[in-house]
């Protein structure tokens, strides 16, 4: 629980006193959540003989969101940003969860202060959404599992990106909010170069959703099984692989102008290959960052991006642990 | 995490191949019988969609080993099966067929083109004929044969990661196509090597007499998609069957003679390409060869132990020439016309 204060004259300790509202005291809930830069993996997965919308979001530690809520005694929730519709009822929703504590207030305020790009598939709604969630609980006192996290964000915004298990590597149905398997608990050691494919963004849910045929479906497992490998082993070149073949199999659906061109690029300069967004425009240059050659195959790349007319907006470095697990033996 | 589970069918437990290390880049792709897969698949999947009712009749034409696959399944599924063969079907597994509940028809004699295969496929549309209410799994031209093969993609990209090069037998052409197609979707760069022998249509051989079984075939499948292969080798049946039992005594793996080919060709082409994880497809386990194959006797006295088995292929220039133990032809992914333009 994090509760922040401002000092106050007042003879007892904040930290002791029950929640109330005088002037010049305040008591909030306060939690961040990162935002991502599209997917290594999306589709449509067998799981248990059923058919699973599912995705792999690739988690951006750099971008993200801070969620602030403020207890009110009058009842109702509003945000500051009044167009914030998904955040409002997400808290909503998790005031709801949490009504049975003695902490719970009638109402209360949410601030967002986000530096994730609107409409361009980094998740900056799921941050939002993600972040005000955990705010509201930290005001309570509660700290939610995150798959409760994932049940309210999709209620909150029917379809959520895998961020709230920040720490794992997840295969996610971010439309029923289930997880469907732990890849691992990181990533291998990698270096994105992120750039913006399109000028207009897009409306996640507006987006139709991709029918694939079942060829594709069973690609999609095949794919799901390299990346188990990729991550288990920290083999980057395969994680490439993984995530350049969803991105050319969500052409279809939502193309990348120059995702070809992207792909060569990236290659040529020794790189892995190139995740997307599948639901927005940004795409990215994946490299292995334990490559001797690394600083200049990304500074080679980011000269030649430029010389597409395509800026690097960002570069992620993935948080990596130090223990994998072992390969089991077939 | 993942922990060991039951599976719920036999047949579920014995479509899954293992993948073992003979070299530090040659992996055997080893199935107990690689026919369950498609089989499995395709029933499964018609009598989910209703293609298959309670009362529906499976039928199909083989000899081979995607019957008693077929037999396994549909004993499984509690559906009646027919199958239609050659006189020549082999006891063991006519027993084997009869055990699990099919009926086995064999045809009499040979059509006048397309020999036995073609009779066959004559008596089965009579077979159909008679039983309007049936199910014809039509292994050479539904594409779900080639589609079940993800299931192998799969356990390769999650043992191996990337594959550099498949090496196996071709018949219907389905295992080959549908496993390479699907790996390149991940490594589109990945090396196919068809295993055909001599006199079977398949790469452009005129058909005729064939000694090895398994492989190859007189009439031309819907499901070979030529441009899947890099490279293509014909192999004799006297070279498959030595390098089934080298095969056998070096790695101890107990293997049909289409493996013995499957092999033979992978390990050449792993020594030849050092750097290069090489996997080769061992379609069928021994145990139906033991009076043959396995037989030093019989080896003897059909005269295969006579040559040797020879280091390397000799490549050919002409896809159409017949001749020889062990040819091998550039392919690169070409259609049979234009392999066929280029040698016209
Ligand atoms: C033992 C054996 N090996 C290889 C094959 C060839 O496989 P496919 O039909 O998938 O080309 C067959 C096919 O019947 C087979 O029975």
């Amino acid at each position: 629980m994090t509760m922040v204060s401002t000092p106050s004259p007042a003879p007892v300790a904040w930290y002791l006193a029950p929640p109330q509202e005088s002037a010049g005291t305040s008591q909030h809930g306060i939690a961040g959540a990162p935002a991502h830069h599209g997917e290594l993996l999306q589709g449509v997965f067998a799981v248990d003989g059923e058919l699973r919308r599912a995705l792999v979001s690739l988690a951006h530690p750099g971008a993200g969101t801070v969620a602030t809520f403020r207890p009110q005694s009058s009842p109702g929730l509003s945000v500051t940003d009044a167009s914030l519709t998904k955040v409002r009822r997400a808290a909503e929703l998790t005031m709801d969860e949490l009504r049975a504590l003695p902490t719970a207030p009638a109402g209360g305020v949410v601030e967002i202060v986000s530096n994730v790009p609107r409409g361009v598939g980094m998740g900056s709604s799921t941050a939002d959404v993600v972040a005000t969630i955990r705010a509201v609980a930290d005001y309570h006192g509660a700290e939610l599992p995150p798959h409760t996290v994932a049940r309210l964000a999709v209620a909150a915004e029917r379809a959520s990106d895998s961020i709230m298990f920040a720490d794992q590597v997840v295969l996610f149905a971010h439309r029923a909010g289930r997880l469907l398997e732990t890849l691992g608990t990181a990533l291998p050691p990698l270096i994105v170069l992120g750039c913006n494919t399109g000028a207009d963004g897009v409306d996640t849910l507006e987006h139709p959703p991709a029918e694939y045929d079942e060829r594709e479906v069973a690609t999609f497992g095949v794919l799901r099984a390299a990346l188990r490998r990729a991550v288990a082993t920290g083999d980057c070149r395969l994680l490439g692989r993984v995530a350049t073949a969803s991105a050319r199999l969500n052409q279809r659906f939502l193309p990348k102008p120059q995702l070809e061109v992207l792909i060569e690029l990236c290659l040529r300069h020794g790189g892995s290959g190139v995740q997307v967004a599948h639901s927005g425009t940004v795409a990215g240059l994946m490299f292995d960052a334990r490559s001797p050659d690394v600083q200049n195959a990304v500074h080679a790349s980011t000269v030649e991006l430029e010389r597409l007319g395509l800026q690097v907006t960002t570069v992620l470095r993935t948080t990596t642990d130090a223990v994998r697990p072992a390969v089991r033996a077939r | 995490m993942t922990i060991v589970v039951p599976f719920p069918e036999v047949t579920a437990a014995e479509e899954i191949p293992k993948v073992i290390r003979l070299s530090h880049n040659l992996y055997a792709l080893s199935f107990s019988l690689m026919k369950l897969i498609p089989a499995r698949y395709i029933l499964r999947r018609a009598v989910a969609d209703g293609r298959i009712g309670a009362d529906t009749v499976i039928v199909e034409t083989t000899s081979g080993t995607f019957g008693l696959a077929l037999a396994m399944q549909a004993a499984q599924l509690r559906r009646r099966l027919v199958l239609v063969s050659d006189p020549a079907i082999d006891d063991r597994l006519h027993r084997r067929l009869t055990d699990l509940g099919a009926v086995v028809e064999r045809v009499r004699g040979e059509a006048a083109v397309g020999g036995y295969q073609q009779a066959r496929l004559d008596r089965l549309a009579e077979v159909q004929a008679e039983r309007p209410d049936h199910f014809c799994p039509q292994q050479y031209s539904n594409t779900d044969n080639p589609r079940s093969y993800a299931l192998v993609a799969e356990i390769l990209a999650e043992a191996l990661g990337q594959v550099d090069c498949v090496v196996g037998p071709v018949g219907s052409g389905g295992s080959m196509c549908g496993t390479v197609a699907f790996l390149r979707s991940l490594t589109p760069d990945c090396v196919a090597v068809g295993v055909d022998t001599h006199h079977s249509v398949l790469f452009g051989h005129p058909d005729g007499h064939r000694g090895l079984r398994g492989l190859g075939n007189s009439l031309m499948p819907q499901n070979l998609d030529h441009r899947t292969f890099d490279s293509v080798h014909w192999c004799s049946d006297s070279l498959a069957y030595q390098a089934t039992r080298l095969l056998h005594r070096r790695h101890s793996l107990f293997k049909g003679p289409t493996s013995g080919a499957a092999y033979q060709v992978a390990r050449w082409w792993a020594a030849a390409n050092p750097d290069a994880v090489t996997v080769a497809m061992l379609p069928d386990d021994g145990s139906r060869y033991q009076d043959t194959v396995y037989d030093d006797g019989w080896l003897r006295d059909g005269g295969h132990l006579r040559p040797p088995l020879p280091d390397e292929p000799r490549p050919v220039s002409d896809a159409g020439d017949a001749s020889g133990q062990w040819t091998s032809f550039a392919w690169e992914r070409r259609t049979l016309d234009d392999v066929r333009a280029v040698a016209r």
